[in-house]
């Protein structure tokens, strides 16, 4: 049993192994899936997570190295009763998503890079995650606004 | 009982709404009216009924709650496609209702029904039984308020806004929400004869409305398969035989750590893979890394495939390249006379053509490689078995959450695996197929391999479990785009092309099935060879199967992301050999005004392409895809050996009435990517079977820098609609190898353009 920071909360999670990467103790230990499994090698991002604030993948990110740091997934992003995000917002208004699997990926990314007091073009050269659907030209267009 | 389906993973599908409001609302009661979406744009059935009764139900229904809900409930699949969205615009304009006022829900699913969602007919096949079914809902609402007022006049009725309002004499002005004649309204009839609301006044369709999805694709709360949990689930990973055809030699031991190794069976006949066969062991764990990790250490022995040759790629291309030359041909068109087989009628055509072509300006041999469909997100399914005993052997009910385009198929896998370990069968309404989001179908996720195994994981563990593919398995064991060798010989004169012979080398995905009778041409292979727009002197269209041993399916515009390559090309290569422009080459030899409007929009949207800067080229290529014409032209230019840069797409279509204008924009602007990943580096080889490419880093995709500056034009033509999720694909590889041959001079005729590029970190 390892204890984390999730999204603000304390949270217990059985895993005997720390070396687990913090990916599938978030989907398939804590029930967590937002944050999604798409390469398991760094590609594609849709693992992305923030840890301290800043975008890590969680698919090569073990949780033991996570512990008494402070994680954020996409479902910590605007939690139940906020408003979204400002990044969900720009997202929702220029109808980004298709099939909407690597968005929560994205927005974590690009939500990082906002913290990291980048915008624009500079952020914009940051999103280099993987969209099957091919929802870049959307992408590109609000992130270019952010 | 399958209301129960609905409430977990699929859930609500419009936030900020109440939860499983469809659901509360059936139990209150109201009007539903139950219909079927077929394939095709038949009406199957239409009834009122007492609240939603799913052991009656077709595969969708509309259902008017008493508190004034609107919820329509389907079971096909949303991919990405706008779906959900494209088919509550249909209802809410028939039915009079505002969008905001419209929720859509899952439908459980009958398996006697079809639900499969694929050939871009999602919302184009459905477009006319669900405007029906929105006005036979809206006409039973107004029948009960006939019944209030006891005037049957339909001409003092109107309704709009959900309320239905009466200005006839009988008792003076009222007006009624739609909730309070719902109730009223399941016991009346639904008139013979049902008025649409004519295109010119639509007030939803053909408007961009938000999606419905959208809010949950950015919080995270959209449940994709692989996002199926309950806590008591058990994870398995999935390990295949390493090469296409191998099966399992003997069962390993289970590992320290495991809860279970389970040898599993092929579902389905793939070429080399035969059905019933062990082709892999699952490993069940507590999380799915750990049931990875231990899969990976397994020692197990595999048989070889009975034939490497015919699953490797080289020995392939080499076959493909012989059949060409000197194999039998099938005729494809035009169709064979009556009493000839397609076969027979090559050796009568063959030599009228030969002659006609005499010697040919064009004689071009175009090869595409496999594609995998390597959808974002991987094959997962997730299945929960109810037993009658506590011994667990006699299964009653079967919970199945699955990213299908195929539910009822997955019904009926469940069924025959089940089935096949018990005496007592269990009831086919015991299966409960729930179709999550899809991360991406793309046409994969119609094959049952995945479920399949799941299901066996499921009934050898028996605990709920949820099966997952690493993403090395998927690009191992996919059902590919098939590999194709086209051959295109053509004759110029008169200004127009006086003789055509196309003859394509290819796997056949329906003969792979058992789905072709032999001696048949299969439709697939030849689709975007046959029925072209162009007018020709002579024509001749063949087929010449190719006996690999791949296991090939639907990829994303199938059959035309080969053959619209090789005829689009073919066109330019003829134009230029007659020192003709490509717009003007190409509207000579059409004669359909629509692909004329389609051809003069695209040319007037790029004439950016009249001053282009020095190292820039254009390209142009069209096509037609389930009645749906795309144009696009694509300006490029090469900075550096091994590379091209694609500035800008400009995308004319005609795909009839457009429901949603800027999913169709999304739609054209995806499906360039996804065809400008395969043109510049998608590609999958086989060494013996092994697929050489195990994952996204040597199978190469653009990311957003690359992403050229996408222009959308829909050119009306008063058309229904028609299929927009595969349109935009098949041209823009010869748009760019078109454009490539301007820039350079020198022809790209083998895809991919640089094959081996490999892709970074992030
Ligand atoms: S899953 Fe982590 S980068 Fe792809
Ligand atoms: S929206 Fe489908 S992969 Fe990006």
């Amino acid at each position: 049993m390892i204890t984390l920071n999730v999204n603000g909360k304390t949270v217990q999670a059985n895993v005997t192994d720390k070396d687990t990467p913090l990916l599938w103790v978030l989907r398939d230990v804590l029930g967590l899936t937002g944050t999604k499994y798409g390469c398991g090698i760094e590609v594609c991002g849709a693992c992305t997570v923030l840890i301290d604030g800043q975008r890590e993948h969680s698919c090569v990110f073990d949780v033991g190295s996570a512990i008494g740091k402070q994680i954020v997934t996409i479902e910590g992003l605007s939690p139940a009763g906020t408003q979204n995000h400002p990044v969900q917002q720009a997202w929702i208004r220029n109808q980004v998503p298709q099939c909407g699997y690597c968005q929560p990926g994205m927005i974590m990314a690009c939500v990082a890079g906002m913290k990291a007091g980048h915008h624009g073009s500079e952020l914009l050269s940051e999103m280099k995650h993987l969209c099957v659907c091919g929802t870049y030209q959307r992408i590109r267009d609000t992130v270019a606004n952010l | 009982m399958a209301h129960g389906t609905l409430r977990t993973p699929a859930g609500e599908e419009k936030k900020h709404r109440i939860g499983r409001r469809g659901f509360i609302a059936s139990a209150l009661g109201g009007l539903s009216v139950a219909f079927t979406l077929p394939e095709t744009g038949r009406v199957l059935g239409l009834k009122a009924a007492q609240g939603p009764d799913p052991g009656t139900l077709a595969n969708a229904y509309v259902h008017i709650g008493t508190d004034g809900s609107i919820t329509l409930m389907f079971g096909g699949a949303e991919m990405g496609q706008g779906i959900k969205t494209g088919l509550a615009q249909i209802l809410a304009e028939e039915l009079m209702v505002d969008w905001e006022q419209v929720t859509v829900q899952q439908s459980p699913v009958n398996p006697t029904v079809s639900y499969l969602t694929g050939g871009s007919t999602a919302v184009s096949g459905r477009y006319n039984n669900l405007r029906t079914a929105g006005a036979a809902a809206r006409e039973l609402l107004i029948q009960a308020a006939m019944t209030a007022t006891g005037d049957r006049d339909r001409n003092h009725y109107s309704a709009a806004h959900a309320v239905v309002t009466y200005t006839g004499p009988n008792g003076g002005p009222q007006s009624w929400p739609y909730g309070s004649l719902a109730a009223r309204a399941a016991s009346e009839a639904v008139p013979a004869d049902l008025r649409l609301t004519a295109p010119a006044n639509f007030r939803i369709i053909g408007k961009p409305v938000p999606r419905v999805d959208t809010p949950s694709k950015v919080d995270g709360s959209a449940k994709f398969g692989i996002d199926t949990w309950f806590p008591d689930m058990v994870f398995a990973a999935i390990r295949h035989a390493p090469a296409i055809g191998g099966t399992l030699a003997g069962t390993p031991a289970k590992p320290e750590g495991a809860i279970a190794v389970v040898p599993c069976k092929a579902s389905d006949n793939r070429g080399s893979v035969k059905a019933g066969s062990i082709n892999a062991v699952a490993v069940v764990a507590s999380n799915t890394w750990l049931a990875k990790k231990l899969a990976d250490k397994l020692s197990v022995k595999w048989n070889p495939p009975p034939s490497p040759a015919s699953v490797d790629s080289a020995q392939i291309a080499a076959q493909a390249a012989s059949l060409l030359a000197g194999g039998a041909a099938l005729v494809a068109e035009p169709a064979a006379p009556a009493g000839q087989t397609p076969a027979g009628y090559a050796s009568v055509i063959e030599p009228q053509v030969a002659n006609a072509l005499g010697t040919p300006a064009l004689d071009a041999t175009y090869t595409l490689p496999f594609l995998s469909h390597a959808t974002m997100e991987v094959m997962s399914c997730s299945v929960r078995l109810t037993w009658a005993d506590s011994s667990k052997t006699l299964v009653t009910r079967c919970e199945i959450w699955a990213p299908t385009q195929a539910a009822n198929w997955v019904a009926g896998t469940a069924a025959a695996l089940i089935n096949a370990g018990q005496a007592t069968p269990i009831s086919p309404s015991a299966i409960e197929v729930t179709t999550t989001y899809l991360g991406g179908g793309l046409g994969r996720k119609i094959e049952q391999d995945y479920i399949s195994q799941a299901i066996q994981v499921a009934l050898a563990v028996k605990l709920p479990v949820k099966l997952t593919w690493m993403r090395e398995e998927d690009f191992s064991h996919d059902n590919y785009r098939p590999t194709a060798a086209v051959r295109v010989q053509a004759t110029l004169g008169g200004g127009g092309v006086t003789a055509w012979w196309l003859r394509n080398v290819s796997q056949s995905i329906l003969g792979q099935r058992g789905w072709l009778p032999p001696g048949a041409v299969d439709s697939q292979a030849v689709e975007g060879a046959v029925h072209l727009p162009y007018t020709m002197g002579i024509r001749l269209t063949e087929w010449v199967p190719l006996p690999a041993g791949i296991p090939v399916g639907f990829w994303r515009s199938v059959g035309s992301s080969i053959n619209t390559f090789a005829v689009e090309c073919a066109i330019d290569e003829l134009a230029q050999h007659a020192g003709a422009d490509p717009f003007a080459f190409r509207q000579n030899l059409l004669s359909d005004p629509r692909h004329i409007a389609v051809l003069q929009a695209a040319d007037q949207m790029s004439l950016w392409r009249l001053s282009l800067p020095k190292g820039h080229a254009w390209g142009l290529a069209m096509s037609e895809w389930n009645g749906t014409i795309v144009c696009q032209v694509a300006e490029i230019s090469q900075p550096a050996a091994g590379s091209l840069t694609v500035h800008r797409v400009a995308c004319a279509l005609d795909c009839g009435q457009a429901i949603n204008p800027d999913q169709v924009a999304a739609q054209m602007e995806g499906g360039i990517v996804h065809g400008l990943n395969a043109a510049l580096w998608g590609q999958v080889t086989f060494t013996a079977g092994k697929a050489d490419q195990k994952n996204y880093s040597r199978y190469r995709m653009i990311r957003v820098k690359e992403m050229p500056q996408v222009t959308v034009q829909l050119v009306p033509s008063g058309n229904p609609p028609s299929g927009i999720g595969e349109a935009a694909v098949p041209p823009i590889a010869p748009a760019l190898a078109n454009a490539y041959s301007r820039l350079r001079g020198s022809r790209v005729r083998s895809l991919p353009f640089f094959p081996g590029a490999t892709m970074g970190g992030l």
